[in-house]
């Protein structure tokens, strides 16, 4: 069985585009629905933020992926998500269109940018410790575990000045790699509930078909149905992602191959991690 | 000696990180590991650090260590020269 797999959002922007019919395709319909010009990476309009261009510049390169991979005859059996790659996940499952996909995780990243006026956020990827002294830290610190993504590999998510007193514990604890990140909302924690109402708006915009490839959520392990999805949408921005038990669940239900479909490789590498482990024990 | 160690070494990399489509004799000795080098990554790092211990018997305590051991294959070889049990 292969699974498509959609990661988060980009830390970064590469420069060097693809060069093809079904890119070209991608980067007019972004142009459209969200105004942003994925060639010279800017956008029209004032609002929104570099955060929220990422995130669309990630969801279009999913999308862009899969085409490809479709191509390439690699059709998926399962789908699974990451963060912010259910909105491409969910165009790909036929629940909503890719013009949707792309205009949602705009307005997503347009609402989110909007926590940032009152304070300043950050992300931090905390390599090499384990589970237990994280989240002492992040207990220490007022922040919070954004993403379980491996044994040794954690996200944590909160306020910059906080974030930044998690570094310094992380590194003193004996953290292989601490590394910090601006992000306009402190994504994956309950301090998103600000803004819960907004989304909610947001996400009731949208028809959601019931999705035609079985679709694993990042949160319980379980199967979205058409009728969840708003509600998951909600909670997935409020709650940690639990990468290693949906690997976990997508090996039990008897996927042998993992597409990462978007960009970068963080997923597979994880995957990589969780196996080799599991064939150390 | 240390040529040996950096010909195992090279093979660890592709080994442990699953690199397909390379062969150990195509990683350069001296060329950086991260970023524009060979690319790889902390998720990576941490990888070869396991790999590291297993083969050799050979720690990175901290993240200091790992910055100044994973500049390249050479200085990898030389760590574990130094450090092996």
């Amino acid at each position: 069985m292969n699974c498509y797999m959609f990661p988060g959002q980009p830390l970064t922007h590469n420069a060097q585009l693809p060069d093809d019919s079904d890119f070209s395709e991608i980067a007019e319909l972004t142009l459209l629905r969200t105004g942003v010009n994925l060639h010279d990476f800017t956008r029209q309009g004032e609002d929104g933020s570099v955060s929220a261009m990422l995130q669309i510049y990630g969801v279009a390169m999913s999308l862009y992926q899969a085409r490809r991979f479709r191509l390439q005859g690699v059709r998926p059996d399962l789908i699974a998500e990451h963060s912010m790659g259910i909105y491409p996940a969910l165009a790909v499952s036929g629940s909503i269109s890719e013009g949707d996909a792309l205009e949602l995780t705009w307005r997503v990243g347009c609402c989110m940018n909007s926590m940032k006026k009152s304070r300043e956020y950050a992300l931090g990827c905390v390599v090499g410790l384990t589970l237990e002294p994280v989240l002492s830290i992040a207990e220490n610190n007022g922040v919070y575990l954004a993403n379980l993504n491996t044994s040794r590999h954690f996200l944590l998510s909160g306020e910059r000045r906080n974030m930044e007193a998690a570094e310094t514990e992380a590194l003193a604890d004996g953290a292989f790699s601490v590394k910090l990140f601006p992000s306009d909302a402190p994504l994956h924690t309950p301090l998103m509930a600000e803004i819960e109402g907004e989304m909610r708006g947001v996400f009731s915009d949208y028809r959601y078909l019931e999705p035609n490839l079985p679709l694993l959520d990042h949160i319980n392990q379980d199967f979205l149905a058409a009728t969840e999805i708003t509600e998951f949408m909600i909670r997935e921005l409020e709650l940690p992602v639990y990468w290693e038990k949906s690997f976990i669940a997508l090996k039990k239900a008897g996927v042998g191959k993992f597409f990462e479909v978007g960009v970068g490789d963080s997923l597979k590498k994880y995957n990589r991690w969780i196996e080799n482990e599991a064939s150390r024990q | 000696m240390i040529e040996k160690l950096i010909s195992e070494v090279k093979q660890l990399i592709i080994d442990s990180l699953r690199i397909e489509g390379m062969a150990a004799e195509e990683i350069e000795t001296d060329v950086a590991l991260f970023g524009e080098g060979l690319g790889l990554d902390s998720i990576d790092a941490l990888q070869l650090v396991v790999a590291m211990e297993k083969d050799y018997g050979v720690v990175v305590p901290d993240a200091a260590t790992g910055t100044l051991v994973f500049q390249s294959v050479r200085s990898m070889a030389e760590y574990i020269s130094e450090n092996r049990k």
